[in-house]
Formats: C-alpha cells, sequence, structure tokens
C-alpha cells in the first residue's frame, strides 16, 4: 500500500489526527517531568509522606496555644558515607501543643578533612505532616564542618492545634521528626 | 455487530488483480508499508522473545525446583568467563527476573497483541486498505529489534554486583541509580526508552486509523469489539508510555548526570519513582489484556454462531477498564508508606475494576447462552481464557484490599495473581486468536489434534505452575527470591512440574506451525463459516496484498 | 546463662564487651569472634552510646540483665512445610485481617470462580452444536445486564466495609508509651535501634546453614541477633534504609512496611504471645534481597527488660535502683523535659 493512494483529504485528515495523538503524548511527556514539581507542591501543601509544613515568623505567632500536650521524637540517620556522628540531643520531648519549641540536634565531624552535609526529612504517622510547622531550621542548609568541630543544630517547630480535630490525627500521642545526613558530593553526584 | 454489503466474491477478483504487485523480498520484509506484512513481522518477533523469555523462566523454574542454589553460579561463571562468585550468582538471578519480565511484556505480549494481531486485523475490520501511516508503522516495528539487541545485550555488561540488569522489571530507585553501577542499567533503560517510542507511534497510528480510515457505514458503534479494544489500548499506550519515558529518563540523569528526581541524598523522592512507573504501569497491565478481550469476543461470537451480546456494554466496559486504570496506580505500592487516606481510596478505587469486568465476563456467558456451540482449537482456547482469567481476576480483588495487601505484597500470591490474568489470561488469549486467524494469514490449516493437544497439555501444565504459588504466597514466600527455606520446598517442586508440562505444550504448537506450514491444508476465505462475521472473513485466505482498493460499504 | 547459647549469637559479643562491668558480673568472657555472618559482611561499627552506661555500679548488677535466646516453636511464626494457608496470626490485627481474607474474600473468590466453572461447563452441555443446532439470536437483556452489574456493586460495597474498617485499625498511632524500635534496611542486613533504651543498635545477620541447624532454626530465616521486642505491649516501629529500598516484613504478624531511604515510616505492632516470629526482606534490594531475614523475638515485659540490660542498655527506672549517682545517661532519660537541654534531662532524675 503506498500513502499516494490515501486520497488527498484522508490524508490531511490523518495528518490532523496524528498531531493532536502527537500532542496528547507530548503533553504526557511533560507532565511526567511536571510530576517532580508538582509532587513536592503537593507534599508541602497536604504533608503527604510526611512532610512538614514550612511557616513563617508571623504564622507561628497567630497560633493558639492548647492545654494539651504530644511527645516529639528525634530521630537521626547518617550516610554510611558521611564520616559524621549527628543525635539529637534529646530522643524525645513532651511539648504543648500550638507552643513554639526548640529542639536541638547535635552533629560532629568525625574525620579529618572538612565534610559538608545536607539533610532530608519528615516525620511519622506521616498523617502528622500536615501538622507539623517548621519555623526555622537547618533542613537542606548547606552544613559545612570543620575536622573535630561539633555544632548545635536547632530546630524551631510547633505542632498545629489542627491536629486535635483531624480524626486521622486526634489519636497520635507521639509525632517522629526524623533527619538523614547525606554528604553534599554524594548528593550533587545524584548516586 | 455489522453486516457487511461488499459481495467477497467481487472483492476478491478486484483485488487479484494486483496480487502480482508484491515487492521483492529485501523491500518487502525490510522496508515494508504493508500492514499484515509488518503484522507478520511482528509475530515471528514475538514468537522469537517468547521462546527467550520462557527459556529464562525455565531456568528459574529448574533453579527453584529445589532449595539450595544449584545452577546460577554455573551460569554466571558461563556468563562473564570467570568463575562466579555467590554474590555475582546471586544478581544472575535478579538478571533473569528482570529480563523475564521486561522480555515477557514488552518484546511479546505487547508486539504480539498490538503489534501482531492489530496490524493484521484492525485495517482490514474497518474496511480500510492499510494503516493510516505505513512508513511510521514499518517503523515501529524496527525499533523494536535494537530495543530487543539492548536488552539483550545489557546483560553481557556490568550492572551492580554482576552482569546484567538485575533491577527487576519495575526498575525502582534507588536500585537502579546507586544500586546498579555499570552500563547495564542504561542500556536496559534505553531499550525500554526505544520500544516504548515504538509502542506511542503504533498508538498513533492506530487512533489515526480508526478514527478517520474506516470504510463508508462503518460507524463506531458498528465497530468489531477487537477494533474497540484496540482504539482504547492505543489510547492507554499514548497516555502512559510517555510517563515511563519521563520517568525512566529521570532514571538515567539521575545515574549518569548528577540530577537528584529520585535521590534522598540530593532532596529527592524514590517514592516518586514509583508514583511515576506505577502511573504508566497499572495502565500496562490493561494494554496488555484488553486486545485479548476483543479477540475472546470474537471467537466467542464465532463459534457459538451468535452475535455478542450486550455489544455496547462490552464496548464501554473497555473503555470503563481504560479509564479507572488511570486512577488506581498505587496498589501496587500499598506498603511503601501511603497514608490511611490514600490507601482507602486506592483500594476502593481498584475494587471498582472488578464491576466493568465482571461485565465482560458474563456478556461472553451470555453471548454461549443459546448458541450452537463447536468447539474447534481457538473456542477452547477462548473457553479456557474465561475461566482462567475469572480466577486471576478475582485474586486481584483480594489484592486490592491495602489492609489484607500488607501480609501479600510481593510474595507469590501477586506473582500467581498477574500470571493467571496475564500468562494464563493475555496468553489464553494470544493462542486462541493466533489459531483463529492463522489460516487466514498463511492460507494453511492446522491440524485440529495438535491444537487441541496444546491446549490441553498447556492448560495443565501452566495450572500446575501457578496455582501452588497462591499457596506460597499465602505461606509468606517472597517474590524474587533466588532460595527458599525448606518449607517452601513441596509447593516449588509441583510449580517446576508444571512448567516442563507447559514446555511439552509449547512443543506441540511448534510442531503443529511446521506442519501447518509445511503440510496444511489449503484455507478458504471464510473457514470457520456463518458465525464469522466481520470483514477479514469476507476476503481470501491470506488475503490479497492490496485490499479494498474499493471499499466496502457496510450497512 | 549457658554458654552454648552465647556461642550462637556472636554478634551480641561486640556489645557484651561494651557493657563489660555489667555482663561480667553474670556471664563468663565472651567467646571469641567467629562472626557467623555471611563471609563478605561486614557489620557497621555499631553507633553504640551504651559506652556511656559503662559506669554501671554495683547496684546495677542487682538488676536482671541474663538472656538465652529463646528457641522457636516449629511451625509457630515460620512457614509450614506443604501450607496452603496463611501463617497463623499472633497479632490481633493480623487475626482481623486472616479473618477478612479467609472468612470473606476466599468464600467470595471461590463461589465467584465456581460459578463462572459452573456457567461454562452448563452453556457447553447445553448448547453444544449437537444439542443445540439453531443459535438464537438474542444479544440483549436489559434486566440480566443490570442483574450482573449491581450484584458485584453490591458484593464489592459489602467487602469494603470490613476492609476499610481494617485499614483503619491498622492505621491507629502507637501510644506515647508504646515501646519504639528503628528498623533500618542495609545491603543486606538489618539494624534495630531501640532509642528509649540507650540508643544502641543491634546488627542482624542470617545464620550460615550449619549455624541455623545448630541452633535448631529453619535455614534463610534464623539470624545472629534478632529483634527482640516486649509482647503484649504496642511496639512502635520506625522503618528506614541506609542505602536501597528495603521492606520489613512478618507474615505471622501481618506487617510489612517499606524501608525507604532518606524517609522513615511508621506502624504499630502489638504481639499476642511471646515466641519466635520470622520474616524475610520483602522489597528487591540487590544481590543478597533473598538472605536478609527477619527475626523477631517477643518476650515477658521483664524478659524484654533482661535482654536490654544484656545489650548494655537502659530501661525506665533503672536509674533510679541505681541511685542515680553522676553517670545518668543522657540518652536514656525519659522526663518530661521542656526545652531540651541534656542537663536538664539529667536533673528531675537526680532529684528523684
Amino acid at each position: 500500500m503506498n500513502a499516494a493512494t490515501i486520497p488527498n483529504d484522508v490524508a490531511r485528515r490523518n495528518k490532523r489526527a496524528a498531531i493532536i495523538a502527537l500532542s496528547f503524548a507530548l503533553g504526557m511527556l511533560a507532565l511526567g517531568y511536571a510530576a517532580v514539581p508538582l509532587y513536592r507542591i503537593f507534599c508541602e501543601a497536604t504533608g503527604f509522606g510526611g512532610t512538614t509544613m514550612k511557616v513563617s515568623e508571623a504564622t507561628a505567632s497567630a497560633i493558639a496555644v492548647t492545654d494539651k500536650q504530644i511527645t516529639v521524637r528525634f530521630d537521626s540517620n547518617v550516610s554510611s558515607a558521611l564520616p559524621w556522628r549527628f543525635k539529637p540531643e534529646n530522643p524525645t520531648e513532651k511539648i504543648t501543643i500550638g507552643a513554639r519549641d526548640m529542639a536541638a540536634f547535635v552533629a560532629e565531624n568525625l574525620s579529618s578533612k572538612p565534610v559538608t552535609g545536607t539533610a532530608t526529612f519528615n516525620v511519622t504517622p506521616v498523617q502528622a505532616g500536615r501538622y507539623f510547622a517548621k519555623v526555622q531550621c537547618f533542613c537542606f542548609t548547606e552544613q559545612t564542618l570543620q575536622p573535630g568541630e561539633k555544632v548545635r543544630m536547632p530546630v524551631i517547630y510547633y505542632v498545629d492545634p489542627a491536629i486535635l480535630t483531624d480524626p486521622d490525627t486526634k489519636d497520635i500521642e507521639e509525632i517522629t521528626l526524623s533527619y538523614t545526613f547525606y554528604p553534599l558530593d554524594q548528593a550533587k553526584k545524584g548516586s | 455487530m455489522t453486516t457487511i454489503a461488499a459481495n467477497p466474491a467481487d472483492l476478491h477478483d478486484h483485488d487479484h488483480a494486483h496480487d502480482d504487485h508484491k515487492p521483492a523480498f529485501f523491500q518487502r520484509w525490510f522496508m515494508s508499508t504493508n500492514h499484515k506484512d509488518i503484522g507478520t513481522l511482528y509475530l515471528i518477533f514475538a514468537i522469537f522473545a517468547g521462546i527467550i523469555g520462557g527459556a529464562i523462566s525455565g531456568l528459574m523454574r529448574m533453579e527453584l525446583a529445589e532449595p539450595g542454589v544449584q545452577y546460577l553460579q554455573g551460569w554466571a561463571t558461563m556468563m562473564q568467563g570467570s568463575e562466579a562468585t555467590l554474590d555475582q550468582a546471586y544478581h544472575m538471578w535478579n538478571v533473569l527476573i528482570t529480563a523475564h519480565g521486561l522480555i515477557m511484556v514488552f518484546f511479546m505480549v505487547m508486539p504480539a497483541m498490538v503489534g501482531g494481531f492489530g496490524n493484521w486485523f484492525v485495517p482490514i475490520m474497518i474496511g480500510a486498505p492499510d494503516m493510516a501511516f505505513p512508513r511510521m508503522n514499518n517503523i515501529s516495528f524496527w525499533l523494536l529489534v535494537p530495543a530487543f539487541a539492548l536488552l539483550l545485550g545489557s546483560t553481557f555488561v556490568p550492572g551492580g554486583s554482576g552482569l546484567g540488569a538485575g533491577t527487576g522489571w519495575t526498575v525502582y530507585a534507588p536500585l537502579s541509580t546507586s544500586g546498579s553501577v555499570g552500563p547495564a542499567v542504561d542500556l536496559a533503560i534505553l531499550s525500554l526508552h526505544l520500544a516504548g517510542a515504538s509502542s506511542i507511534l503504533g498508538a498513533i497510528n492506530f487512533i489515526t486509523t480508526i478514527f478517520n480510515m474506516r470504510a463508508p457505514g462503518m460507524t463506531l458503534n458498528k465497530m468489531p469489539l477487537f477494533v474497540w479494544s484496540m482504539l482504547v489500548t492505543a489510547f492507554l499506550l499514548l497516555l502512559s508510555l510517555p510517563v515511563l519515558a519521563a520517568a525512566i529518563t529521570m532514571l538515567l540523569t539521575d545515574r549518569n548526570f548528577g540530577s537528584a528526581f529520585f535521590n534522598a541524598a540530593g532532596g529527592g523522592d524514590p517514592v516518586l519513582y514509583q508514583h511515576l512507573f506505577w502511573f504508566f504501569g497499572h495502565p500496562e497491565v490493561y494494554i496488555m489484556i484488553l486486545p485479548g478481550f476483543g479477540m475472546i469476543s470474537h471467537i466467542i461470537a464465532t463459534f457459538s454462531k451468535k452475535p455478542v451480546f450486550g455489544y455496547l456494554g462490552m464496548a464501554y466496559a473497555m473503555v470503563a477498564i481504560g479509564v479507572v486504570g488511570f486512577v488506581v496506580w498505587a496498589h501496587h505500592m500499598f506498603t511503601v508508606g501511603l497514608s490511611v487516606n490514600m490507601k482507602m481510596y486506592f483500594t476502593a478505587a481498584t475494587m471498582v475494576i472488578a464491576v466493568p469486568t465482571g461485565i465482560k465476563i458474563f456478556s461472553w456467558i451470555a453471548t454461549m447462552w443459546g448458541g450452537s456451540l463447536t468447539f474447534k482449537t481457538p473456542m477452547i482456547w477462548a473457553l479456557g481464557f474465561i475461566f482462567m482469567f475469572t480466577v486471576g481476576g478475582v485474586t486481584g480483588v483480594v489484592l486490592a484490599n491495602g489492609g489484607v495487601d500488607d501480609n501479600m505484597h510481593d510474595t507469590y500470591y501477586v506473582v500467581a495473581h498477574f500470571h493467571y490474568v496475564l500468562s494464563l489470561g493475555a496468553v489464553f488469549s494470544i493462542f486462541a486468536g493466533f489459531y483463529y486467524w492463522f489460516p487466514k494469514m498463511s492460507g494453511r490449516h492446522y491440524s485440529e489434534l495438535l491444537g487441541h493437544l496444546h491446549f490441553w497439555v498447556f492448560f495443565v501444565g501452566v495450572n500446575i505452575l501457578f496455582f501452588p504459588m497462591h499457596f506460597l504466597g499465602r505461606q509468606g514466600m517472597p517474590r524474587r527470591y533466588p532460595d527458599y527455606p525448606e518449607a517452601f520446598a513441596y509447593w516449588n517442586e509441583i510449580a517446576s512440574l508444571g512448567y516442563a508440562i507447559m514446555a511439552a505444550g509449547m512443543l506441540i504448537f511448534f510442531i503443529n506451525i511446521a506442519y501447518a506450514l509445511v503440510a496444511g491444508r489449503r484455507a478458504e476465505g471464510n473457514y470457520w463459516g456463518e458465525g464469522a462475521t466481520t470483514l477479514e472473513w469476507t476476503l481470501s485466505s491470506p488475503p490479497p496484498f492490496h485490499q479494498f482498493e474499493t471499499l466496502p460499504v457496510i450497512k | 546463662m549457658a554458654f552454648a547459647s552465647w556461642t550462637k549469637s556472636i554478634g551480641f559479643a561486640a556489645l557484651v564487651l561494651v557493657t563489660a562491668p555489667l555482663a561480667l558480673a553474670q556471664t563468663p568472657p565472651a567467646p571469641p569472634v567467629t562472626a557467623p555472618t555471611p563471609s563478605t559482611q561486614v557489620a557497621p561499627a555499631t553507633d553504640a552510646p551504651a559506652a556511656d552506661a559503662a559506669p554501671a555500679d554495683a547496684a546495677a548488677s542487682a538488676l536482671d540483665s541474663s538472656y538465652t535466646p529463646m528457641a522457636p516453636t516449629a511451625g509457630k511464626g515460620m512457614p509450614v512445610d506443604k501450607g496452603i494457608d496463611f501463617q497463623k496470626q499472633y497479632s490481633e490485627l493480623g487475626e482481623y485481617a486472616h479473618w477478612l481474607d479467609t472468612s470473606v474474600l476466599l468464600p467470595i473468590i471461590v463461589a465467584i470462580s465456581l460459578l463462572v466453572l459452573a456457567l461454562l461447563f452448563w452453556v457447553v452441555f447445553r448448547y453444544r452444536a449437537a444439542a443445540n443446532p439453531n443459535p438464537s439470536r438474542v444479544t440483549h437483556n436489559t434486566t440480566i445486564e443490570v442483574i450482573w452489574t449491581l450484584v458485584p456493586v453490591l458484593i464489592l460495597v459489602g467487602v469494603a466495609v470490613p476492609s476499610i474498617d481494617l485499614l483503619a485499625k491498622q492505621y491507629k498511632p502507637a501510644p506515647a508509651s508504646a515501646v519504639t524500635v528503628k528498623v533500618t534496611g542495609y545491603q543486606w542486613y538489618w539494624g534495630y535501634t531501640y532509642p528509649d533504651n540507650g540508643d544502641f543498635e543491634v546488627v542482624s545477620n542470617m545464620l550460615t546453614e550449619e549455624d541455623a541447624i545448630k541452633s535448631g532454626e529453619p535455614f534463610q530465616l534464623a539470624v545472629d541477633n534478632r529483634m527482640v521486642v516486649p509482647a503484649g505491649e504496642p511496639i512502635r516501629i520506625i522503618t528506614t534504609a541506609s542505602d536501597v529500598i528495603h521492606s520489613f516484613s512478618v507474615p505471622s504478624l501481618w506487617f510489612k512496611m517499606d524501608a525507604v531511604p532518606g524517609r522513615s515510616n511508621e506502624k504499630m505492632l502489638i504481639i499476642k504471645e511471646p515466641g519466635v516470629y520470622y520474616g524475610q526482606c520483602s522489597e528487591l534490594c540487590g544481590a543478597r534481597h533473598g538472605f536478609m531475614p527477619i527475626a523477631v523475638e517477643a518476650l515477658p515485659r521483664a524478659k524484654f527488660d533482661a535482654w536490654v540490660r544484656s545489650q548494655g542498655g537502659t530501661v525506665k527506672g533503672d536509674e533510679v535502683a541505681a541511685a542515680a549517682p553522676a553517670a545518668v545517661p543522657a540518652a536514656a532519660t525519659t522526663t518530661p523535659a521542656a526545652e531540651g537541654a541534656a542537663a536538664a534531662a539529667a536533673a528531675p532524675a537526680a532529684a528523684q
């Protein structure tokens, strides 16, 4: 069958249909890539996967303090490629819901070279993510530690009182905030 | 469904004049623009890939036949030419499961159904002389060849602990990025790119053909169900494959160019890859079964001498399955740490698919109800399909329950489930279609006796092979394990025995094909008689090189 | 404390050595380390702050710190030969889920399959060409089409009720008092950290075939160091991974949760009775994916506490018994300190 035997008008319609179909495919391809920022936005907006909320000073100070308490656990992980010790100062703290609180992690470079690390984090139970608000933290800030240097890394956060009214989260008695530190070069190298 | 106004004799005469215009061998097969020749190429390719993929599963069943690692080290040593360590042997196992999955999905089932039967019969069934874009059709096929070569080639280059890509067909990050050093995974990803591009071009071609090239009077609501199934499949391909392409391209840049889409160390999320993969992966399983639904509808109608029951319901059920197939993907990720609402939604949405699927099963039975059934080879394959697909379908309803899946996820229960819907569903429908149309495509009859024998041996074999996997899965045996605790030995041995029976069945199949090609009785135009009503039965067997130069008119 | 039992769980030895003063009080010196771990395996140095707990005084040794790995019960918490059902469940949610499968889903799917099979047999028999030479032309029957759409919908709604209920129960968060175990997946072994008990990490490798046989456990399920937890109490399991995705799975507890690098997952588990419950990694994680089993040992509370001490860990309340001189380990604090300074944490304990 030669393409030439297809009548002209059909060929034209074919071309149009193919272009529409192709644009669908390209649209989905674009959507595939767009999924990366969209997923991040989605996580940040809904706390999906235990993503914490990032709030400004102003928002934080507008939060009403309740008389209810909740335990917050601090969990730390260090990539095997990063020669650091990284631990929370306290494994758990009991805080008042709505009240701003500060927790600190201590990182120490155990090697004889300056090393830069960067962290990733989430909270569990994952439903608690949207009610765990961080006012200030070291998340993803690149941290360079000199050999043997020890630094204290504070996290200022609060637990949104709305956690008490959401049926999925009102039973939560303890939230775990987990950080994992990776060496920066590894992050850059993408492996 | 359709009534055909064109006089078959007329068409035949008319086309006969062109029979002599077949191009020379190289031109005909390597630069083919003829949908039937390209369909034949696809079928040959699928059979070839199926032999390799099937042989790999043979190696797997051999290794799993008894506890302990008996053969892997030897095979790995053979592959790399030097004494293999235990880790290299275990890596070899991961290469086998990866290759088996990718080959069967991308190089066997899809080429056979979409490329083979789709190319052969979609233009004929809608009364078109050919596909809308014959040259693009040729490109689609020939992209598959380097794709397959890349995949096979990847097994000879380093991929982490040993040679080859050992990531599973899902290619999850970070195992596929930081976990697999070496070019093997890159080659496998490029292979998927090519296969995906081939399928997207094919999908564009099918959509254009079905929308624009239908003969006068062939409205959408008169279209044979196989064409409907191919239309839905083409849309699924068009909308899902680009997402896979995006995901695996990001894997590639994560691996080679320092991006961190899925790398937690750089702020990426490995779970995002799973979302993207299964956004493609779930429609993909319908891509593999929908054309089968179409073929089964034709076969059941033909051998019941009755039109399909509930034609519109059947067509819309396929559309519904296709649409819902896009919003259930995370049921493959129930243990990844979804929130409770997500898990409830995906549980409920997944169970919804059972409804249109049930409509199809019951409509097939209703088609036979009141019919006058003859049990030629395609019909018994179709009957086997209906029952086996039901068994695979109902275990899917079990797995859809997120809370229950917590135990079954990644166990042999899942392996049993998807082999019942694919290896006993999709593959049974491929055999049914093959036996249904083989004389039409080749002009030769196969042996009915051997066809029946093939069915029964294969049927017994695959059931002995896959049914015990339900038991293994319920007992907790995880999938993708080269070895297992003693307690799993009994059912594994039975499953391996089932493989041997199935392989014997395949031998009968090849003997039958050889017999048909060498000594098969010549087939007339409509060898199935009055039950066969679609347009391909108005043509000779094999059909003329160019058909429908005068378009048939459908009333 | 049998000497032999220690030889079976050599991995403990390192930890025992760290906590020497405590351990020596009751046990013979740990035997030489002949790690029964897979040949090339190097366990990472446990980041054992247990060392901080070393200056335990005489009072601490009065506390029970003896531990003998429990012998598994044949057929309990492990697959059984020729088994076709789920493993017997040892958690309430497991029993619920097992009931959902065996009493709801399984009968339904068997019934549907048999119905389809029976219909197929019937049409094959009744409408074969010899019995029914003239086919009908019926292609529509609205009533039957509505029925076979609605009946499945009703069945699915019926299934969805317990299914959604099960999900809701599975997501019940652990109480603040739950014992926390952090499970870390490594290529290819597991690490179990007890942040509230001194933050020690237990590294768990598969036993070789000889060692498994010696300790009377199933090969490929047996490990050198088990994840020990108290029975009958809520346990908060937090999973994460160090390299690629793993999945922490114990079939007899109906528990499976992926361990994803860079993020943690959490789920509550309550094991009904003491016992050893085996599982296997359930997400493809590379070459030795099949060889990083999981063994959970549930013990009565007192024995669990003793195990914690045998690991050099601390149990809530120990610091009181130990008269709490200067050396209260900060890591062991359970005090409700408001603003987090380690000194502040030690103060209330000392005050008691």
